[in-house]
């Protein structure tokens, strides 16, 4: 017997058929199959040799030193990362808000650090931070802010937040647009009835635009939580995880146990704890800004 | 080559039935309107016809062929929607030649088509332009011309004139008339509007919920409305529905509890074989050619149209006369309609 | 008045601050490497020139570039900046074309027909959206080696479309479901299937979403490195980030070179964006204001 599908449903079928092969076999099989590689002992050096080992890999990770410098420093990396992103975009949003002359070039300047290329982005901010012939310390000796020069990437208790503003100067932009159209939203009735009630400005932004803005925010907040715990790019070109473990986060611990060691098992098991903490973020931080307004 | 046979068509949306076990015949070459207030299924009903929903039980023919899973291009039906839907990329004439261009009509055949349709429907100077700049009596001309391009056996429309001013909404009624008569095609036309519905049909199925509550002639349904929701539901002012202070027709048994209707109209002065009816005069509306006026009954108050002659004044006592032969009775439970 | 002092105050610290950093790369990438190690720094390059662009672009012609004198050291992999240029070019445009093709037929789909499994569809192409890359990257490495493609352009390829396909169906569902849904029922009725309804209405009439789309897909692969880092191991199928952080980790390599190699990278990104930016903006926030 023929199966009877409608005719939309076999349009449907051969019209997602492409894009459903295409995610189940670099995305859904590579996931199935990296939770059996994690339950494994497998080195690349020892081809022949890979048994199987239950939760071992993950046992070995959550008691390891390593694991808990790294999730320490992507902990603080993000946080600082996400709070500075939003804050800026907050502010760059509510400064395009208004109507003025250049408004518009200043918008499309927005798209600058958004197209650069991370690795590009990176080697930028390097060179801004060379010791000897970066910008940085030029332009703080000259403001007179520093009396001498100074290795930046080379202090431990530096590292992750010059790591971070390179991050944040190329994740501002996107944040800052979708808070822009958010606010672009808002109907201009509330700002006026708020006006006549004798709100003043700072009020008006905490009682009408704040809340207006939260759909947007909770998107900002989640968004740039999920791209920062995973960021690699920057501490490769950058620190390389050092100076000794200042800038030694997941993804990176990842990279080396992976593809220096050639650890694969613990790497996907690692690789797992890394996703599992990003739901886990995301899910916070929407619950936490659920709470607030419910 | 196009009756429309519905058996037992039904649409469900989840646990929304908004179509339910519909049975109609509609016969070749007829104008057969759905009419119904908002919500009643009719536009569901029009797209399963036209195949764009899935109908979810019950059978649909087109003559002896059962198109029930048929999709719409398979159809052969033409259809006008109330928003227009011109492609807004296509000049007029593209959007016209449309259908022909997809059936790989030769390409001479479709011009003589175009500037055929475009003539008829006084489009030919509009041709060039694009939706945009065309006015909403104007797209609605496109729109049928795309339609009637094809000269299809079905022609399906989903209250097209609804969103047109007074003045021209009466001369596309017309037009789609006259388009009837030379097309001999089944249409099947929706609306809300009984005046559109009273001029165009042949017949009407008067909808609800759902539920097709009577299938008849414009005048069946209005001198013998199946119920009291049909009887309310056509006419203006609406029909005078009292359960006393009005006669009881003969046809109706003794002790039976009935609701009588009176059509504002049907009422003369008093006279041989009427009955007469007398109350005061509430409220005067003259209305140019007649007068509408709201009586005061034992029962209960009427509205009442008479001869602008009639010279009546607020607060004087008035005397009728009501032919019983025109007044309806409904069961005061079932609302049915009680037959003579 | 002191609001316009305000504004232009602002206007001033936000044009150097986004676009300061990118215009000291530039400044630094037309100066000679002696005027590029000077201290304090020169802001301006004393005398502009394109020597370390002609360099790059010269590199592959013979093999006198190594030792520039005053102009400083070349990498010895300074060659292969131009092929691994190509690379991006190459993989950029697949992903492109493809990303569309893939995604268009899908988000038609799950836009418009009513079909079994719609939802289910919807939620696995969303599903793949936050899984994070260096979650994949461990088990594409595996997937791909097993197969013999480590170094294959297609891989990597196959990769950037399931990073960037579910991010445009995103786009282009939010797009089509602002097309109104008569045209749809006017095209069926018109006599067009699925296909015809795909080509006839929803592609002529989203135009500037397919733009976005095709800028993301484009800019993505172009921009990616971690899976590219991964999956190339050889120069010859090497991307521009790649190479470009080889520079960067060589410590032979001359500052004004790899400014100039980031200035190379950068200008195709940058050149798209501002010649594409309404349609960029209003495809990024495209399913902002909505979800
Ligand atoms: N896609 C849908 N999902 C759920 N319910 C629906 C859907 N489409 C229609 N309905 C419901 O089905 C019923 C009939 O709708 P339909 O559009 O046929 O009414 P209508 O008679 O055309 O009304 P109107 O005069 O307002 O156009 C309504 O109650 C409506 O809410
Ligand atoms: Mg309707």
């Amino acid at each position: 017997m023929r199966l009877r599908l409608s005719y939309d449903d076999r349009s449907a079928a051969i019209l997602v058929f492409p894009v459903l092969a295409v995610l189940l076999v670099v995305a859904a099989y590579p996931i199935l199959y990296s939770f059996w590689v994690s339950l494994h002992d497998i080195v690349l050096t020892r081809p022949l040799r890979r048994p199987f080992v239950w939760f071992e890999n993950y046992e070995r990770m959550l008691g390891d030193a390593r694991f808990h410098t790294a999730v320490l420093r992507t902990t603080v990396y993000t946080v600082v990362t996400v709070t500075v992103t939003t804050v800026l975009a907050v502010g760059v949003a509510l400064f395009l808000n208004e109507s003025f002359r250049g408004n518009k070039l200043l918008n499309a300047l927005l798209l600058l650090p958004w197209a650069t290329p991370s690795i590009v982005n990176g080697l930028m901010w390097k060179w801004i931070y060379d010791p000897t012939y970066g910008l940085m310390n030029a332009l703080l000796v000259k403001l007179g802010l520093l009396d001498s020069y100074r290795a930046w990437l080379g202090d431990p208790d530096l590292t992750l937040f010059l790591i971070s503003n390179a991050a944040i100067w190329k994740q501002m932009p996107l944040a800052a647009l979708l808070l822009l159209v958010t606010m672009k939203a808002i109907p201009d009735d509330l700002y006026r009835a708020a006006k006549v009630d004798g709100a003043t400005v700072f009020q008006r932004f905490v009682h009408v635009t704040l809340p207006a803005l939260k759909p947007g925010l909770m998107l900002v907040l989640v968004y740039e939580t999920m791209i920062s715990i995973r960021h690699f790019d920057l501490f490769l070109i950058m620190t390389q995880g050092g100076p000794g473990d200042a800038s030694y986060t997941l993804s990176w611990l990842i990279y080396v146990e992976t593809f220096r060691s050639l650890r694969f098992g613990t790497g996907a098991a690692l690789s797992y704890l890394l996703a599992m903490l990003t739901f886990l973020l995301s899910w916070l931080v929407i619950r936490a800004l659920g709470e607030r307004n419910a | 080559m196009a009756a429309i046979t519905l058996q037992g068509v039904t649409k469900r949306y989840g646990s929304v039935t908004a179509v339910q076990a519909l049975d109609l015949a509609i016969h070749e070459g007829e104008f057969m309107v759905l009419l119904g207030p908002s919500g009643c299924g009719k536009t569901t009903t029009l797209n399963m016809i036209a195949g764009l929903e899935e109908i979810s039980d019950g059978t649909l023919l087109f003559d002896t062929t059962d198109v029930t899973r048929l999709p719409p291009h398979k159809r052969e039906v033409a259809m006008v929607f109330q928003s227009y839907a011109l492609y807004p990329n296509k000049t007029v004439a593209e959007n016209i030649a449309f259908p022909l261009k997809l059936r790989r009509v030769p390409k001479a055949e479709i011009e003589r088509a175009v500037a055929g349709v475009a003539e008829q429907l006084e489009l030919t100077p509009l041709l060039g332009r694009r939706p945009n700049q065309l006015s909403g009596g104007q797209r609605q001309r496109v729109a049928l011309g795309r339609a009637i391009v094809r000269q299809p056996s079905v022609f399906l429309m989903d209250e097209p004139l609804s969103n047109l001013d007074a003045t021209l909404r009466l001369s596309m009624r017309s037009l789609i008339k006259r388009l009837h008569h030379q097309l001999k095609a089944t249409f099947v036309y929706v609306t809300h509007d009984q005046a559109e519905a009273l001029t165009l049909a042949d017949r009407i199925a008067v909808m609800r919920g759902g539920v097709v509550q009577q299938l008849d002639t414009p005048e069946g349904i209005y001198e013998r409305p199946a119920n009291i929701f049909v009887a309310s539901f056509l006419g203006s002012p609406q029909i005078n529905l009292l359960r006393e202070g009005l006669p009881r027709p003969d046809w109706v048994a003794e002790g039976r509890d009935v609701i009588i209707g009176l059509r504002p109209e049907d009422v003369a002065r008093p006279g041989e074989g009427l009955a007469t009816l007398g109350g005061r005069v509430e409220l005067v509306s003259p209305l140019g050619s007649e007068t509408q006026l709201e009586v005061a009954l034992s029962g209960g108050s009427v509205t009442l149209r008479v001869p602008k002659d009639w010279r009546v004044r607020e607060g004087e006592a008035l005397e009728f006369g009501v032919d019983p032969a025109r007044l309806h009775a409904f069961d005061a439970a079932t609302e049915q309609r009680i037959a003579p | 008045m002191a609001r316009r002092l305000m504004l232009a105050l602002f206007s001033a610290l936000f044009v150097l601050y986004v676009a300061g950093p990118v215009l000291w790369l530039l400044s630094s990438s037309l100066q000679m490497e002696s005027e590029i190690t000077a201290v304090p720094p020169n802001w301006l390059p004393p005398h502009p020139g394109l020597h370390n662009f002609s360099a790059i672009f010269s590199a592959g012609d013979s093999a006198e570039y190594v030792n520039r004198g005053i102009a400083g050291f070349l990498p010895s992999g300074a060659a292969n900046l131009l092929p691994s240029l190509y690379n991006s070019l190459q993989v950029g445009l697949w992903v492109a074309a493809l990303n569309l093709v893939f995604s268009l037929t899908a988000a038609y789909a799950i836009a418009v027909i009513d079909f079994k499994g719609r939802r289910a569809t919807l939620y696995t192409v969303l599903a793949t959206r936050v899984i994070p890359d260096i979650a994949l990257v461990v088990p594409m490495f595996l997937v791909i080696r097993n197969l013999g493609l480590i170094n294959s352009l297609g891989a990597l390829v196959v990769t950037y479309l399931a990073v960037t396909v579910p991010f445009t169906i995103f786009i282009l569902i939010s797009y089509f479901e602002g097309i109104p849904r008569d045209l749809y029922r006017a095209s069926r009725i018109d006599g067009c299937g699925h296909w015809g309804a795909l080509r006839h209405v929803y592609l002529p009439l989203s135009l500037p979403a397919l733009v976005a789309a095709l800028m993301f897909a484009f800019l993505t692969s172009w921009n990616e490195f971690l899976f590219a880092l991964v999956l190339t191991q050889n120069v010859a199928a090497q991307t521009l980030p790649i190479i470009i952080a080889g520079f960067v980790m060589d410590f032979t390599t001359s500052f004004s070179f790899v400014n100039a190699a980031g200035v190379i990278a950068i200008l195709p990104p940058v050149l798209l964006a501002v010649i594409f930016q309404r349609y960029i903006v209003s495809g990024l926030t495209a399913g902002a204001v909505k979800g």
